[in-house]
């Protein structure tokens, strides 16, 4: 009798256990989904994009009106990719290239687009719009159940953080990126057409944030105000991610969001959001130059 | 100062010796202070389309004291500092006679200091954690010891006895959860535990968790904003909805079943003392004169719309009824009680600048909207009531809460 209750017991902890690894990794894989283009225009362009969630937002839409239009969701996320990446470079070509090297100019002005862009989402969207909803089906631990969506996000995060981190390392545009924004000069002078790869940078980036509203649409329910959620925490990730920018932002939000994660469910959700940017804070206190100030890697 | 004084005695001489010439322009001017811009515009555009059919209906009716009505409005821009601002332009520049407005409980009590120092009546229009006691500040929302009380009896026949609380973290959501504390323990429930979520918060998994691991009968939850809406999408997807119910005092204020997908929305209930499916005569008439004013209506017409009509409605009939536009004569008269047939039903106000409300518990059907469980009849505001009386206190200026 006694043992019989001792092995309940037992088998709700481990359930417990289990679900809460469970749920951290569903919040650090929808971070890193968010983080992922402000990473890559962060760490190949030395531009901060702070219309991110914006950019987010609009992806968001894109894969919502679509999928209403009756395209398949995962058609509709190429199309959020694409659409976002076609946006990005003209943004990249009538902006940002005139404000290189000139960091709070940049700012600036991705401000503005944000803000130009979130006020144009309430005119043209309007503030309330149906969102799509997640597909039916649970994935189950004991007692505990999430929806499959958030299990299939987890995978998706790696693979996309796996693809990005490919495309930096072993492609020939991806070499010669990361030669453009560690020394500009030299690799203007051994032939690499650094303007060309900053447009094809920063599109890419954007179309990353296209992607991630897609993705993120089904949970998060499509307003303008939607991306404004995740880039205070993308920001803070890519700013104590340190020189390695992609292995960096991973560790950070492994780390932080982790911790924060299951503070939050031990605790409650305002002390996890306390821990996430307390630890933060001590990571750049300690390492001013970032997780990864003292790495050798290439990314 | 002696110029002054002639100036204007002879201005007064000069107005009283012409009335005739004066009365057709007349007018009585009234401010408003509404979120066109910015993330609470969900609520502000329809208070500002509310409030001026209003005012459109009472000029149609003669307007106040045979004076034609004049709406000021100004954009607050969801910002708090907006409102203090444009309070003061109103008294001060342009002199009206009410001010009218406000979303979030910190705009309210951004205008309301500014409303007494005055002595300028003010209505605010939107449900809200309820306690304020103040003469020149009418609230013409419904509170929670209208719509917790008979909302957690009901889920307690429904449900079951253990509860669990999901809030904003700040005063609306604290002391919201307090209310369901205090009921609680008068209705024999239990609270097995409360979270409390950061306004920017749009992941839930951590919440999720924990609310299954306190294995609840039900869930109040009353997340605000358009990113905490994502709250009822995941709980849902969550495979939660099918074993643990879920109840609101502010789900459709903002018209959040339009925004989560049909699925999400089926089975929550929720309690406001008006939804624009809300069946009497009334209300028919006055969404007939607002598709006559804005065309067909797209977005489902939310409760802050008919708090505001009621406001400018309650504010017309009183000062008619004083012979007056002056603030004190018309509070006079609302603390005496005015009795009005409203889109929501029958509204009286009450001693403690408050309203008699209808109080109706709906559920969310799978077509974004809702269907009526139960109407309540001439709910009152307890609590405000036993806190406040203003006509035998009318200097008290403050808000109370329960513990305080």
């Amino acid at each position: 009798m006694i043992k019989g209750e001792n092995k309940k017991e037992q088998s709700m902890d481990f359930a417990q256990i289990t679900f809460t690894g469970l749920t951290t990794l569903s919040s650090i894989s929808i971070l890193l989904i968010a983080t992922l283009g402000l990473a890559v225009i962060f760490g190949m362009m030395g531009v901060i994009n702070l219309a991110h969630g914006e950019f987010i937002m609009l992806g968001a839409f894109v894969t919502l009106f679509s999928t209403q239009a009756g395209v398949p969701f995962v058609l509709s996320l190429g199309l959020s990719f694409v659409a976002l990446a076609i946006y990005g470079a003209v943004i990249e070509y009538i902006i940002i290239r005139h404000l290189y090297g000139r960091l709070f100019d940049t700012l600036l002005a991705t401000w503005g687009i944000g803000l130009v862009m979130y006020q144009g989402a309430i005119l043209l969207f309007g503030s309330y719009t149906s969102g799509i909803g997640l597909p039916a089906g649970t994935i189950g631990i004991g007692k505990y159940t999430m929806s499959s969506y958030f299990g299939i996000l987890i995978l998706v995060s790696v693979i996309l953080t796996a693809t990005v981190y490919l495309i930096f390392v072993k492609t020939k545009y991806g070499v010669m990126s990361r030669a453009a924004i560690q020394n500009p000069q030299m690799a203007g002078s051994i032939g690499i057409p650094t303007k060309k790869i900053n447009t094809i940078t920063f599109s890419f980036g954007s179309g990353l944030a296209g992607l991630a509203g897609g993705l993120l649409v089904p949970a998060f329910p499509a307003t303008p105000d939607m991306g404004v959620a995740f880039v205070s925490k993308a920001f803070l990730a890519v700013v104590t991610a340190g020189p390695m920018i992609i292995s960096g932002a991973v560790t950070t939000l492994i780390g932080v969001g982790g911790v924060s994660s299951i503070s939050g469910i031990i605790f409650t959700s305002v002390i996890g959001d306390v821990v996430f940017f307390t630890i933060t804070i001590l990571i750049l206190r300690f390492f001013p130059t970032g997780v990864s100030g003292g790495w050798h890697g290439k990314l | 100062m002696k110029t002054s004084i002639k100036a204007l005695t002879t201005a007064i001489a000069i107005s009283s010796a012409v009335p005739g010439m004066l009365l057709a322009e007349d007018t009585v001017k009234i401010g408003a202070l509404h979120d066109l811009t910015g993330s609470f515009n969900i609520y502000g555009i329809q208070q500002s389309e509310a409030l001026k059919l209003a005012v459109k209906k009472v000029n149609e009716d003669g307007g106040v004291n045979g004076e034609k009505v004049e709406v000021i409005e100004y954009d607050t821009q969801s910002d708090d500092a907006r409102y203090t601002q444009y309070a003061n332009t109103l008294i001060i520049r342009d002199q009206v006679a009410a001010m009218f407005g406000g979303l979030a409980s910190s705009s309210r009590e951004a205008v309301r200091p500014v409303a007494h120092q005055n002595e300028t009546i003010y209505f605010y229009s939107a449900l809200y954690e309820g306690g304020v006691c103040d003469k020149y500040t009418f609230l013409t929302g419904v509170t929670p010891s209208q719509q917790l009380g008979v909302m957690l009896k009901w889920a307690k026949e429904e449900y079951g006895d253990k509860v669990y609380v999901v809030a904003p973290d700040y005063n609306f959501g604290t002391i919201s959860a307090h209310w369901v504390n205090e009921y609680a323990e008068e209705y024999g429930l239990e609270v097995v535990g409360e979270d409390f979520l950061p306004v920017s918060q749009s992941d839930f998994s951590s919440t999720l968790q924990q609310i299954q691991t306190s294995e609840p009968d039900f869930v109040v939850a009353l997340p605000v904003g358009s990113r905490q809406t994502s709250f009822y999408e995941q709980f849902s997807a969550a495979g939660l909805k099918d074993r643990i119910g879920i109840i609101s005092t502010n789900y459709g204020s903002g018209n959040q079943q339009v925004v989560v997908s049909a699925n999400a929305g089926e089975g929550i209930v929720a309690s406001q003392n008006y939804f624009q499916v809300v069946d009497t005569e009334s209300n028919s008439e006055f969404l007939e004169m607002w598709e006559a004013e804005y065309g067909e209506i797209s977005d489902p017409i939310i409760s802050e719309a008919n708090d505001t009509w009621n406001a400018v409605m309650l504010w017309a009939e009183a000062a008619n009824s004083a012979g007056s536009s002056e603030s004190d004569a018309v509070i006079d008269q609302l603390l005496n009680g005015v009795e009005l047939d409203s889109p929501e039903g029958k509204i009286k106000s009450l001693p403690s600048n408050h309203l008699m409300h209808q109080v109706y518990l709906v559920e969310g059907d799978s077509n974004h909207s809702f269907n009526v469980i139960t109407k309540y009849e001439d709910v009152m505001p307890e609590y405000e009531q036993s806190v406040c009386n203003l006509l035998e206190d009318p200097s008290v200026s403050r808000q109370f809460s329960p513990g305080s």
